[in-house]
């Protein structure tokens, strides 16, 4: 019998294997990120665009996410979350130097856009907040196909939370009381602009009450906090209890994208207090404080995590681009009568 | 047969397909209670119930956005924009969404949606209820276009679109719903996307063109024919693809070609049709290629002589058929 006495990931139902599994995902997903920053300083890589302080927001969602069954439409921060629902590292490497067996888009698409029809993440765009009324669309799908126990999630930042489409997915979704679960990762910056400029209230989550469903605020760089405001909501989209909005409060640890500049925009000091909340240490701590991960454990991890990088990075670069014929491929499929 | 007319065209459609397949919904403002403004979803919801058949609120992004997600999951969604001047809220939705899906994702999903709106002027709907939009979908792949002109083809047409793997943009010429009648096949009839159709044989010269356009030009070419002119008029019916096939082999028959359309001139697709015809089929041709469409305002103005004025008609058209007989 669980008690109020036992650890947080006890009350909260994961166990130690998950807990060290999901670590391992986040150093993954941080080493992964700082290497295609490496990669696109020596010319190797195009595009990186940061997941780097969101991993903890994005893992604990995985968590809460039926594999295979729910469906997740993310956005381009989200490489930490693909991550964690079975992309590997080199499925990254190969979709971020936008190779033949990309798995999101066959190198079509630039870093950031990751899908896999199998494990039912969805393919968008760059347009930012137009995937949300996707999400609406598929939950509503399920009323005419009479489907229970599946739910959609839908990750966007606070800068999509202007956008029209956005605000058009959450009145379908409270509408029909659709099961969908809007995930906002707040990292306080829409490349530049702060918060201030971009969202006309303090927390996004109190948006939700326009749209007729419940908003809750999460430390995002708490992975507890998020898994369970995130396992609350998709339980309770899966037995057609509604949507509810979600907003992880974090902050990205690098600029935007490698074409970005944060010096303009953030001072050193923000970026540093914030370095020192970082999710993964604080995620570290709470292994090695419960006695889950020594030391030893750790750097073992990391160790293996950073070989697995550099094999994938090998792996990808070495794998074939696509063919210049395949340029027309899949613009149509074939027409059965 | 029974004889329909081109809305009656549209409700048989829709309501066949449906009863066909589980799968196909029909979404969109007004189109559920109400039947839709024009009544082209009348007794569907009572039919096939408030799961499929479902009012929207006025978000065009969502009708849209809705419909693609519902085809995410292997719905074959069938959206209504009440009015095509009101497409423009969902262009994000077809040309960076529906239309890219299956290329962006390396063919790993699709979005067999159709997206289907009332377009065209004549019915003293001003600058806002009148306008023909079928040119800024052209020029996008992955998406196709199709503007049917008879009961029949309204119906075809509609029924391959739906069944189509990719989205379909089809436009309705709200003109001709109450105007034209015609036999319609019951059943799930089809018509071929990409396929354009002889509506009147001809060897002097060739007319394109589609919509409401095409019973103008056939109303011009008999006018003409009492001359002794012997127009060819073509329906295109599908605007992307367009049937090349079809277009030259009437350009290397007639050796002459007019394309007439509702649409403004400038940027229009009589231009696509004109560039074909000189690229593919300049030797055959006795006479530069001409187009007649709508002067470079905005359709339509709502007074009777401005909109009378901006309208192409039999005679206008007829006039640019004999001119170019005459070369």
């Amino acid at each position: 019998m669980e008690s109020k006495d036992d650890p947080l990931h006890i009350r909260l139902g994961l166990s130690p294997e998950q807990l060290v599994a999901g670590l391992r995902t986040m150093i993954t997903a941080r080493e992964t990120d700082d290497r295609l920053w490496l990669l696109s300083r020596q010319g190797r890589a195009h595009f990186v665009v940061t997941s780097a302080g969101h991993e903890a927001s994005q893992l604990g969602c995985a968590w809460a996410i039926h594999i295979g069954h729910d469906y997740v439409i993310p956005y381009y921060r989200d490489m930490a979350l693909v991550m964690a629902l079975g992309q590997s590292p080199l499925d990254i490497m190969l979709h971020a130097m936008g190779r033949r067996d990309d798995p999101s888009s066959g190198g079509r698409q630039m870093f950031g856009h990751f899908s896999s029809r199998r494990l039912r993440i969805v393919s968008g765009s760059s347009s930012v907040g137009s995937h949300l009324v996707h999400a609406a669309g598929i939950a509503l799908a399920f009323r005419a196909t009479g489907e229970r126990d599946i739910a959609v999630m839908g990750l966007f930042g606070e800068g999509a939370t202007a956008e029209g489409a956005w605000h058009e997915g959450l009145t379908i979704a409270g509408i029909h009381q659709l099961p969908v679960v809007f995930v906002c990762e707040n990292n306080q910056y829409a490349i530049s602009v702060p918060q201030r400029h971009e969202v006309p209230v303090e927390d996004v989550a109190t948006k939700a009450t326009g749209y007729g469903m419940p908003g809750v605020v999460v430390d995002g760089n708490d992975v507890f906090a998020v898994y369970a405001a995130a396992r609350q909501a998709m339980d309770r989209a899966r037995a057609g209890e509604g949507p509810t909005l979600i907003e992880c409060k974090t902050y990205r640890l690098r600029p935007h994208s490698n074409a970005d500049d944060d010096r303009k925009y953030r001072s050193a000091e923000e970026i540093e207090a914030w370095r020192a909340r970082d999710p993964i240490l604080r995620f570290e701590r709470y292994l090695i404080d419960h006695g889950l991960l020594g030391p030893e454990q750790l750097e073992a991890m990391r160790r293996e995590v950073r070989a697995e990088v550099d094999a994938a990075t090998d792996a990808a670069e070495a794998a074939p681009w696509p063919l210049p014929d395949s340029l027309t491929d899949h613009l149509y499929g074939s027409v059965s009568r | 047969m029974p004889v329909l007319t081109f809305l009656e065209a549209i409700r048989s459609a829709l309501h066949d397909a449906m009863a066909a397949d589980q799968r196909i919904i029909v979404l969109g403002e007004d189109v559920a209670v109400k039947g839709g403004v024009f009544l082209a979803t009348d007794g569907l919801l009572a039919r096939f119930g408030e799961h499929r058949v479902i009012d929207m609120p006025i978000a065009e992004a969502a009708i849209v956005g809705v419909a693609i997600g519902a085809a995410i999951h292997g719905l074959l969604p069938v959206a209504e924009i009440q009015f095509a001047d009101y497409i423009y809220p969902a262009i994000d939705q077809i040309l960076n969404e529906a239309a890219r899906l299956r290329y962006r994702s390396n063919g790993d999903w699709s979005c067999p949606i159709v997206v289907r709106a009332p377009f065209g002027a004549g019915i003293h709907g001003a600058l806002y209820h009148s306008q023909s939009v079928e040119a800024l979908f052209t020029s996008t792949p992955g998406i196709k276009v199709v503007v049917p002109s008879t009961p029949a083809d309204a119906k075809g047409l509609l029924i391959t679109a739906i069944h189509d793997p990719d989205p379909v943009v089809f436009f309705e010429h709200k003109q001709l719903y109450r105007s034209v009648r015609g036999d319609v096949p019951d059943g799930m009839y089809r018509e071929p996307i990409g396929k354009a159709a002889v509506r009147r044989s001809g060897d002097d010269l060739s007319v394109f063109s589609y919509g409401l356009m095409v019973h103008y030009a056939l109303t011009a070419a008999e006018q003409l024919a009492a001359d002794g002119i012997d127009a060819e008029v073509i329906d295109l019916r599908t605007l992307a693809p367009l049937d090349r096939h079809t277009i030259l082999a009437s350009v290397a028959k007639t050796g002459r070609a007019l394309i007439v359309h509702e649409d403004t001139l400038t940027g229009g697709v009589g231009g696509e049709i004109a560039a074909l015809i000189a690229e593919h089929a300049f030797e055959y041709l006795d006479a530069p290629v001409r187009r007649l469409g709508a002067p470079d305002v905005f359709a339509a103005p709502f007074a009777d002589p401005l909109e009378a004025h901006f309208m192409l008609n039999p005679q206008k058209i007829a006039a640019a058929m004999r001119d170019l007989a005459a070369y």
